[in-house]
């Protein structure tokens, strides 16, 4: 209290000391990057969605600082309205979305739209980490603080696999875990939840829709599929080792400049990136990637409370799954799933997600300093 | 709730925040090997890889040579043409702004259905079984991917309207069809050199799978028949290649990244085809071609009598060669195949023919070759020989005749007595038939040249035919004698020159592009010492110019003013006597298969021999009234276009030449007894 008092009374000086410039710095490095790397993907072409992308960089800027600039105990207190907007939207899709290749994901109109899935992302942590705090108080553990969780998964998750959009879904079941996990989950529990994914797997592989099969054959063997949907998969690899140690240099991957690189906007931004900067580039830009998380998950370890130690952990857990299953799937790690590369991908409503999830670490960071 | 001063006690998190950085650490470290192992220890496989998307190596077709007579008229050359190229599977990928992408990227769609309907519609077939062709093509490759996913050569030779209606529509449909320059086969001429030329056609499977090593692709273009298949492997040159920078859509792109460009594999230049160049001259087969096909069916041969070399080479009907060119409609192919006229065949070398009274000349130089023989004894003719209870005939009775008499008017009666007296028999005839040419392929090499046939008994023996009355039928050309016109044109060649039989040649020489000698003709004679006696050639010599030029002669009428020419008729019967039209046989105007084969061979000038020249018009009728003007204008017109200043003067009509080597002969012998064969 005393120390708030007895800070810098002047602007700047409140400035240096309340933001967290390694966040800043770090995702700073990101988004400049992912802007240029767009603009290698759009070769050279501005208009568009590069442009789009800044614009919507700007705005998640402002967001971002606006989020920071919030005492994060305000998002417990709103966690669960936010939660019950966040499936409202969702619920809202299947009767006013718009339709994009055979998927009915987003809300507004064709210019200016908003994926609800994306932003139930970070609303899901908040609301987890909310209901977690509120049940560490009152221990000991109960079946049920296991259970309600899991029905405030599951439901946003129905509705985003019902788009259909099994990615975003199943990333919502992992970082919700990831969270829950890092809560005080059973060791055991993890163990048993991990273990018996394999199965469950293979008990839902009769459920899962054509494409869905095929998209794992195409992971298991793309050649076989090289002039289907093994393509992407087969060109990004190439575009990758295209790339070798210190890449073939801006504008001269011939995988992206020629356009053998598909999706290069969304899905592989990261294959055209590898290409231009090589071994050397790619491991630096992953370097970057893992220093935020890491970073996250040191803000975490020094906040005051449990609300704000797993909003840290799930917003940790958002960036870090998103850039090992997007890069994984460039790298043939993991199957073609359809998430996003933080920043590097464009897309707004992803954008503005990722800069929400920033402010809320900034807002956690700012209040870990008032120490004692 | 919050505790909004004090601190909540966090330490039973710290093992798991212990636990997400140490796994957190791991799998970026995991993908760091992950990179490592693509970008650093695999890094050239896949730069490879990357070459083999974006390197595209086009073939680049060469030239084919050209043909040109011997006055540099050009025979065939090539002319740009355009060419349709359909890939019927295409890889749509990424082209400006998204949601144009109809599936994902990256995969290949078929052509689709409004398309193909739209492609054939922009296209003029030239009959419906055309167009059920193309399309048949189209379903094909939409059928197979493997082979659909290249562009594939659909249609040669647009015509100009196909092309700019195509290209008129080409934005819409351009991810499948393309349009290329080529080059197509034209043949100025037409089909005056037609046979000679020959044309050109897709290559056969058996003839691909034939010939692994010349490396032809199907689908390519190679000469059929004629010149442009005897000399293909000159004519044809050798393929060259470029390399280029294609995008993902295997279009060529004009600003590559240097680094693309440095891939490409250097290109190789293609070499253009030989040129030939024949020893045909243009105005004289016109000349020929013009006289002939005024006829149905017959061919012509001019020869040098001195080189052997083919001045001009007519069959009648024949085929413009620019016609395979393009779609033929089958209707039309139909027509041709089953038209009575053969106009696939060339006359002169592919089919064979009775030679008729022409072979007189083979009979007499035999006769004159056996020692008890006297050409000056005489022969009663009766109009006809009984021999074996039957009755042989003749076209009139002659009356007394020897054998220059005999060959001037062409009296078989006389050659029957010959054969008789087994002067004439099937073995002595034989070797000499064949020491002259006949019975073996002249060795021109054209057009699949038959041997024709000289009986042997053995043949006739083979054939169920022989019988005493064989060798009169042999003796004057009928029986089982076969010549083709060629042969023909190579026996009174040796006539002429004193005795030797030249091997006909039609390529002079053959140059490269830039002008470099490959290949030069030499004259050829089948045999060093003449194969005719100085005086036996005397003698025939005499009557082949007493033919020509005695009143009583079987060509007298058809003698030219300037030029003394010594040549002999022939009236082959063919053996049908009444009109009967077989069954399915297709009956045209004017085509009478009763009439007689009609033969004039003749060379010219008689003093000293330069041209040779023969004509066969079949079922034409008499020798004198068919053949034998075609010949005459076309002697004519080599002989005036060849002689500076005529020799002599110019002879009135009915006064008869000086005969070499021999006195006056008496302008008045023997009365005219009507037409002579």
């Amino acid at each position: 209290m005393n120390e708030l008092l007895d800070g810098p009374r002047d602007l700047w000086g409140r400035i240096r000391r309340d933001v967290d410039w390694v966040v800043v710095t770090l995702a700073l490095a990101i988004v400049a990057l992912a802007a240029m790397n767009l603009n290698s993907a759009g070769a050279g072409d501005w208009t568009g969605r590069v442009q789009a992308q800044l614009r919507w960089v700007g705005l998640g800027t402002v967001v971002m600082f606006v989020v920071a600039a919030i005492d994060y105990r305000v998002m417990y207190k709103t966690a669960y309205a936010a939660y019950a907007l966040g499936v409202g939207l969702l619920a809202l899709v299947p009767l006013l979305g718009i339709k994009v290749n055979n998927a009915r994901r987003w809300l507004g109109t064709e210019d200016y739209r908003l994926q609800p899935s994306e932003n139930m992302k970070v609303i899901m942590v908040v609301a987890i980490a909310r209901f977690l705090h509120d049940a560490a108080a009152k221990s000991p553990r109960k079946g049920r603080q296991l259970l309600i969780p899991a029905a405030m998964v599951l439901l946003p998750v129905a509705f985003i696999v019902k788009q259909p959009d099994l990615g975003t879904g199943i990333m919502l079941l992992i970082i919700a875990f990831s969270v829950m996990s890092v809560a005080g989950l059973r060791i055991r529990t993890i163990l048993a939840v991990v273990g018996s994914g394999l199965p469950s797997f293979v008990l839902a592989w009769r459920y899962l829709q054509g494409y869905q099969r095929r998209r794992i054959d195409v992971w298991l063997d793309p050649q076989q599929y090289a002039d289907k949907e093994g393509y992407q998969t087969i060109q990004a690899m190439i575009s990758v080792g295209n790339g070798g140690i210190f890449g073939r240099g801006v504008d001269q991957g011939t995988q992206n400049v020629l356009g053998f690189m598909p999706e290069p906007f969304t899905d592989f931004p990261f294959a055209v990136y590898a290409e231009e900067w090589g071994f050397v580039g790619a491991t630096m830009v992953m370097a970057l990637y893992m220093c935020l998380v890491l970073w996250a998950v040191n803000i975490a370890s020094q906040a005051k409370d449990r609300f704000g130690a797993l909003l840290c952990a799930g917003v940790a857990s958002l960036f870090f799954w998103h850039v090992v299953v997007n890069i994984g799937m460039v790298l043939q790690l993991v199957p073609v799933s359809g998430i996003t590369l933080p920043w590097f991908s464009a897309g707004g409503s992803n954008v503005l997600t990722m800069m929400i999830a920033l402010g809320i670490l900034m807002s956690v960071s700012r209040s870990r300093q008032y120490r004692r | 709730m919050i505790n909004v001063r004090g601190r909540d006690n966090l330490r039973d998190l710290r093992p798991r925040f212990q636990a997400m950085v140490g796994l957190v650490v791991l799998v970026f470290i995991g993908f760091a090997v992950r990179l490592c192992q693509i970008q650093v220890l695999e890094g050239d496989h896949y730069s490879r890889r990357a070459e083999r998307n974006f390197v595209d190596v086009v073939d680049v077709e060469a030239p084919r040579g050209r043909v040109f007579a011997a006055g540099g008229e050009p025979l065939a050359t090539n002319r740009s043409a355009y060419t349709l190229y359909i890939t019927a599977w295409t890889r749509f990928v990424r082209d400006g702004e998204a949601g144009t992408v109809p599936s994902p990227e990256g995969e290949r769609l078929s052509m689709d259905d409004a398309t193909v309907e739209l492609v054939i519609s922009l296209i003029d077939f030239v009959d419906e079984d055309d167009e059920a062709r193309f399309r048949d093509r189209v379903a094909s490759l939409r059928a197979e991917q493997d082979v659909g996913k290249y562009a594939q050569l659909v249609r040669r030779n647009l015509s100009w309207e196909e092309n700019a209606r195509l290209q008129a529509r080409l934005d819409g449909i351009d991810p499948w069809v393309e349009i290329r320059g080529t080059s197509r086969r034209y043949y100025p001429q037409g089909a005056i050199t037609g046979f000679v030329t020959g044309h050109m056609g897709n290559i056969g499977r058996g003839a691909l799978d034939r010939s692994p090593h010349l490396g032809y692709r199907p689908g390519d273009r190679v000469g059929q028949t004629g010149i442009e298949r005897a000399w293909e492997n000159y004519l044809r040159g050798r393929l060259g290649s470029r390399s280029r920078v294609v995008d993902a859509r295997r279009r060529e792109v004009q600003e590559p990244p240097p680094a693309a460009t440095e891939a490409l594999p250097p290109d190789r230049d293609p070499i253009p085809g030989q040129d030939i160049y024949l020893t045909l001259d243009v105005p004289l087969q016109d000349v020929a071609y013009q006289s002939l096909s005024t006829k149905l069916a017959g061919g012509v041969v001019a020869m040098e009598v001195k080189t052997g070399k083919v001045l001009a080479m007519v069959s009648v009907p024949g085929i413009d060669p620019n016609r395979y060119e393009q779609p033929i409609a089958a209707s039309e192919w139909n027509a041709w195949a089953n038209s009575p006229l053969k106009p696939f065949i060339d006359k002169t070398v592919q089919e064979h023919f009775f030679p008729g009274s022409t072979y007189k000349v083979v009979s007499a130089l035999t006769a004159l070759m056996h020692p008890e023989f006297d050409p000056d004894a005489e022969i009663e003719c009766d109009g006809y020989l009984r021999y074996g209870g039957r009755k042989f005939r003749d076209t009139h009775r002659h009356g007394v005749m020897n054998l220059e008499s005999a060959i001037i008017e062409s009296c078989n009666t006389y050659f029957y007595q010959l054969a008789v007296d087994n002067v004439l028999s099937l073995e002595r005839v034989e070797p000499v038939a064949r020491a002259l040419g006949l019975g073996e392929r002249t060795g021109l090499g054209l057009n699949a040249e038959v041997k024709g046939t000289i009986p042997t008994p053995e043949f006739e023996a083979r054939e169920g035919t022989y019988q005493g009355g064989v060798r009169l039928n042999s003796a004057i050309g009928q029986g089982n004698v076969k010549v083709t016109v060629m042969q023909l044109a190579v026996l009174y060649g040796a006539v002429a020159n004193g005795g030797y039989v030249m091997t006909p040649y039609l390529v002079d020489r053959i140059e490269t592009n830039d002008g470099k000698l490959v290949f030069e003709s030499q004259q050829q004679r089948r045999n060093n010492e003449p194969v005719i006696d100085p005086s036996d050639r005397e003698r025939i010599h005499r009557g082949l110019i007493g033919v020509v030029n005695n009143r009583e002669g079987t060509a007298y009428s058809q003698r030219l003013s300037g030029i003394v020419v010594a040549g002999k008729t022939g009236t082959a019967q063919v053996g049908r006597d009444r009109r009967i039209a077989r069954k399915g046989e297709v009956l045209i105007e004017g085509w009478d298969t009763t009439q007689d084969h009609a033969w004039f061979a003749a060379y010219a000038p008689a003093g000293d021999p330069r041209i040779v020249v023969v004509a066969m018009v079949e079922h034409g009728g008499t020798g004198a009234d068919a053949a034998a003007p075609i010949v005459m204008k076309v002697i004519n017109h080599y002989i005036g276009a060849t002689t500076m200043q005529t020799e002599t003067p110019p002879r009135a009509y009915g006064v008869p030449p000086p005969l070499p080597g021999a006195a006056d002969p008496d302008p008045g012998a023997g009365a005219p007894k009507g037409a002579g064969q």
